[in-house]
């Protein structure tokens, strides 16, 4: 009953945050969009808590809003996996929240007073989405979601660019609605109930076609290769504190639908396990390859949430092949490593896009080629990133390390498979994930090294000052989560009552920080403890410029050269020369072009298709009245024919 | 607990004794093949101790990375450490011996001694962090298919349990562990930067990787460095001596048992020791990007064994 009552009061204090500041959009008083935001963060409190009680004891809720129709309404049911996916939203909401107190303090009140309402809207709809009962309710809130966060990515609605990411994404969201509800209504054909249940007795046709449905339905919404495109677009353009719950909990919700749905409705089959491991792999991968080129920080990052997610969707399918193969120990850690790994990078992601919204708010720039040296300028914010950079790079003892783990331990023990071609896909599929997981270590080494380390690189990175109290204290909860789950894994492991074999970092945590004791007496004791400052070596030049530095472009260069078939890397290069031999140089110019493999192949020839059709469809409707009313006609007779066919 | 303790302590110190030793001896037996007759076996030893009573010099430009690098540097390849018994097995830890943990426990020490080439501003260091992670990205998924190579022959993925299992067997009716052996001798000369990859001896900028990005370490902070070069070489020597010949390595503890696996140990590493100096000496550096091909050799054998394994259990 008390539970209840937890739920309904978050849901409320929810639905004022939203409400409260609506009425001031016209005319703003200034404040009002603090009011929202506190109670954001206390609403958020609260499903952290009632979350993690559930977590805890092991119980779940069950609970009716809104009956519309018997078959059909608002009902919430929060078991153990929904209250898991409820704490990953709320945690990283409320850390988002915080963060938010003070970030876009410039921006006008009355937008403020917009932004601060959608974030409650979107945040809510999203929690409503993973405690669905139903397919109605789950859909329902899907499409709030939906819309919420396309207004959220139009904050900056008068940049051109703006404009084209939000419509991009608008589009691909409306598609992956269109699978869903697809195969929901053939779903709710099969079993005559909304109700989410497991689904028998239909065809095993009919299974497959609804499991591609699905799985295209929440993978547009994950930005799961190729229909990822939408992701590096509305990540980059949307404010920081947007991006940060875009790319850390909304991805996550659809990862949520596969869970739910492909897993433990929908009975898997090893094809979908396999099909699931190639999109991962290939997601992975790809991911890291563009972010390795990318310079836009936020884009990187981007990228980084689409190699992530094809990590979680490897453990997803090698849980799928070691069920099918009966072996459930191998299933169980391979799942709760895709599972830990949808939290842990909800964590550091979120970390990461709320420090690379400081860096940005504070220099002015996106690109990172114009930042520098600002781990002296903002320190706090640098470490903050470092922590970050390290999680994701999965370097232990932290989080992104262990989750990783588990799921590398299920792929070095999949020899147990009796299929030996199983075994070797799944081994090529593991040189995949160690590529990716190398090729991350390297971005996040360039990303780092050029945001934060030697010179500035522009006026504005010079000038740059530490951001404000709440905009240190949002990401510094999430970095010491990212900390604290990564030392303690093995106790909280065991704790929720699982056994999957993972090493206890808290020893190589002990060892670390008693070696590290043991080294600095020691230098301290026997080595010269004198230290100056001086110039870097220039060979010979005195004086050192930003220009000599190592630029991002260049440090990424050499993987970019071995990885060209991928990149598809042109040089184009025109030259005059002022005489018939060509050796006085007069003039030139010279381009590098990576080739934008989905854009230019996949999405760009689908969108001119239906360009076209659409264009004949509008040829046939400027007519006069009467063909309109001959198209009426034939419309009828054509649905009474089918009706007679049908019934 | 009281065995793992005098395990760590043991472990620990001598890796730190004996690290020293085989740099000095591979740079020996390079000499040797030259007509030199090279520094003494105790230089590094001496080299550590120099620079320890330096001062340390920092770049205007650097920040804390510079300055918490070879200490966590050192940190990272004490705890890596631990997972290689190069006296005795001690009884299992559940933190130690995953040989994921160890491999990334190296990577954790790249990772930052990256950061701390860029950290100074300088166009070399630059460039040794780049190439630095450019091959760790190649090498990479060859590393991790070979350990999980290693932990399909040994079934298990715990280190020490591995040394235990290759204690009893003899490589002669295991022919995989020959196979996989040569693999991971190729990321014993990628990982410690040797020639073909790269050259520890030199400092032209087209040629050195490693040696770029500390070369704005100095004093105390560089012997770090250097010590933990070291030392990683020592570990990477210590898993393939463990797997390959692991004779003397004892069981367990004893005055004995202990006395007869360091001279055991010793012996074997300036065998292996002598062999890296030699294959150094007989092949050329390779192009940068001419590595990856090095490195798919390795990536092949590793195949290999799997499927020599798969076969086995038909």
């Amino acid at each position: 009953m008390t539970l209840n009552t937890v739920f309904f009061s978050g849901l409320a204090i929810f639905i004022i945050a939203l409400l409260v500041p609506l009425p001031f959009v016209r005319r703003s008083i200034k404040g009002i969009n603090r009011i929202s935001q506190w109670l954001h963060i206390l609403a958020n409190m609260l499903f952290i808590f009632l979350s993690l009680f559930l977590l805890i004891t092991g119980q779940s809720l069950q609970t009716t809003l809104y009956q519309i129709i018997p078959s059909a309404g608002f009902s919430f049911v929060i078991d153990r996996l929904a209250a898991f996916l409820i704490f990953t939203i709320s945690i990283v909401s409320l850390c988002a929240g915080i963060y938010s107190l003070t970030y876009e303090k410039s921006a006008p009140e009355n937008k403020k007073c917009l932004m601060a309402s959608l974030t409650s809207f979107f945040v809510l709809s999203m929690l409503l989405v993973v405690a669905s009962k139903n397919t109605f309710s789950l859909l329902f809130f899907w499409e709030t979601m939906s819309i919420s966060s396309f207004f959220l990515v139009m904050f900056d609605h008068e940049q051109k660019l703006t404009q084209k990411s939000g419509l991009f994404y608008f589009i691909m969201t409306q598609m992956s609605t269109v699978f869903l509800l697809f195969a929901f209504l053939a779903m709710y054909s099969a079993t005559g109930s909304f109700d989410i249940q497991p689904v028998s007795g239909i065809s095993s046709g009919m299974k497959a076609l609804l499991f591609l449905c699905l799985f295209i339905g929440f993978g547009i919404k994950a930005g799961v290769m190729p229909f990822h495109k939408w992701l590096p677009y509305a990540h980059s353009a949307s404010p920081s504190n947007i991006s940060a719950l875009m790319s850390g909990v909304m991805i996550k919700v659809a990862i949520y639908g596969i869970l739910r749905f492909v897993l433990f409705t929908l009975g898997p089959e090893l094809w979908w396990g396999i099909l699931i491991l190639v999109f991962g792999s290939v997601s992975a991968l790809l991911g890291v390859v563009y972010a390795l080129k990318e310079h836009d920080l936020k884009k990187l990052l981007a990228y980084h949430s689409i190699e992530n997610i094809g990590i979680i969707l490897l453990g997803v399918g090698l849980y799928i092949i070691f069920q099918s193969f009966n072996l459930p120990d191998l299933a169980l850690l391979a799942l709760a490593g895709g599972l830990f790994h949808t939290l842990n990078h909800a964590l550091f992601k979120s970390l990461l896009f709320l420090t690379a919204g400081s860096v940005v708010h504070a220099t002015g720039t996106r690109n990172i080629e114009e930042m520098g040296g600002l781990i002296k300028r903002m320190p706090v914010t640098g470490m903050l990133f470092l922590v970050g950079a390290v999680s994701i790079s999965a370097l232990p003892p932290f989080n992104g390390f262990v989750s990783e783990l588990m799921i590398f331990q299920a792929f070095f023990r999949s020899f147990q498979v009796g299929e030996p071609f199983v075994v070797v896909f799944l081994f090529v599929a593991l040189a995949m994930f160690a590529l990716t997981s190398a090729l991350a270590a390297a971005c996040f080494v360039k990303a780092f090294g050029t945001v934060f380390l030697a010179l500035p690189r522009s006026k504005e990175a010079e000038k740059a000052n530490e951001v404000s109290m709440p905009m240190l204290i949002g990401p510094a909860i999430l970095a010491v989560l990212c900390v604290v789950l990564g030392i303690f894994s093995f106790q909280i492991i065991s704790y929720a009552g699982y056994d999957l074999a993972t090493p206890d970092l808290l020893t190589v945590g002990v060892f670390i920080a008693i070696f590290l004791v043991l080294t600095m007496v020691t230098v301290v004791l026997t080595g010269n403890r004198k230290s100056r400052i001086s110039e870097t070596w220039g060979c010979g030049l005195t004086s050192q410029n930003s220009r000599m530095e190592y630029t991002a472009s260049g440090f990424s260069e050499p993987i970019l050269t071995i990885f060209r078939p991928i990149y598809r890397t042109s040089k184009l290069s025109q030259r005059s020369f002022s005489d018939k031999t060509e050796s006085i140089f007069r003039n030139g110019a010279g381009q590098i072009k990576t080739f934008k493999l989905f854009e230019e192949r996949i999405y760009m020839p689908v969108a001119g298709f239906i360009q076209r059709l659409s264009s004949k469809i509008a040829d046939s409707q400027d007519v006069d009245l009467d063909t309109h009313i001959l198209y009426a006609f034939i419309t009828i007779v054509v649905l009474l024919a089918i009706a007679w066919w049908v019934l | 607990m009281n065995s793992f303790m005098l395990y760590s302590v043991l472990n620990t110190v001598f890796v730190l004794l004996v690290s020293p030793l085989f740099i000095s001896l591979i740079k020996k037996t390079k000499a040797y093949t030259q007509g030199r007759r090279g520094p003494s076996l105790l230089q590094t030893y001496f080299l550590i101790v120099k620079l320890m009573k330096k001062e340390v010099i920092y770049s205007s430009n650097s920040s804390m990375i510079m300055r918490i690098t070879p200490y966590l540097n050192i940190t990272f390849m004490l705890a890596a450490s631990l997972f290689v018994p190069l006296l005795f097995i001690p009884a299992l830890s559940p933190g130690i011996g995953n040989i994921f943990l160890f491999l990334y426990l190296l990577v954790a020490a790249k990772f930052f001694m990256a950061l701390a080439g860029l950290d100074a501003g300088s166009t070399f260091g630059g460039m040794g962090s780049s190439r630095e992670m450019t091959l760790s990205a190649v090498i990479e998924p060859v590393v991790i298919i070979v350990f999980a190579t290693l932990a399909f022959v040994f079934r298990t993925m715990n280190m020490h349990e591995m040394f235990t299992q290759s204690l009893g067997t003899s490589i002669l009716i295991n022919p995989p562990v020959l196979l996989i052996s040569l693999s991971l001798f190729i990321i014993l000369i990628v990982e410690t930067s040797r020639i073909p990859v790269d050259n520890p001896e030199t400092h032209l900028e087209l040629t050195m990787v490693h040696e770029a990005m500390i070369l704005e370490s100095s004093g105390s902070n560089l012997a770090l460095m250097e010590l933990s070069h070291a030392i990683k070489q020592t570990l990477l020597m210590g898993l393939l001596i463990n797997i390959l010949m692991p004779w003397g390595l004892a069981r367990e503890p004893g005055l004995v048992n202990i006395g007869v696996a360091t001279a055991m140990f010793i012996m074997k590493g300036v065998i292996l020791a002598i062999v890296v100096g030699l294959f150094e000496s007989s092949v050329a550096k390779m192009r940068l990007f001419r590595l990856p091909a090095l490195f798919m050799q390795a990536f092949f054998l590793a195949f290999v064994t799997i499927l020599f394994e798969l076969l086995n259990r038909l």
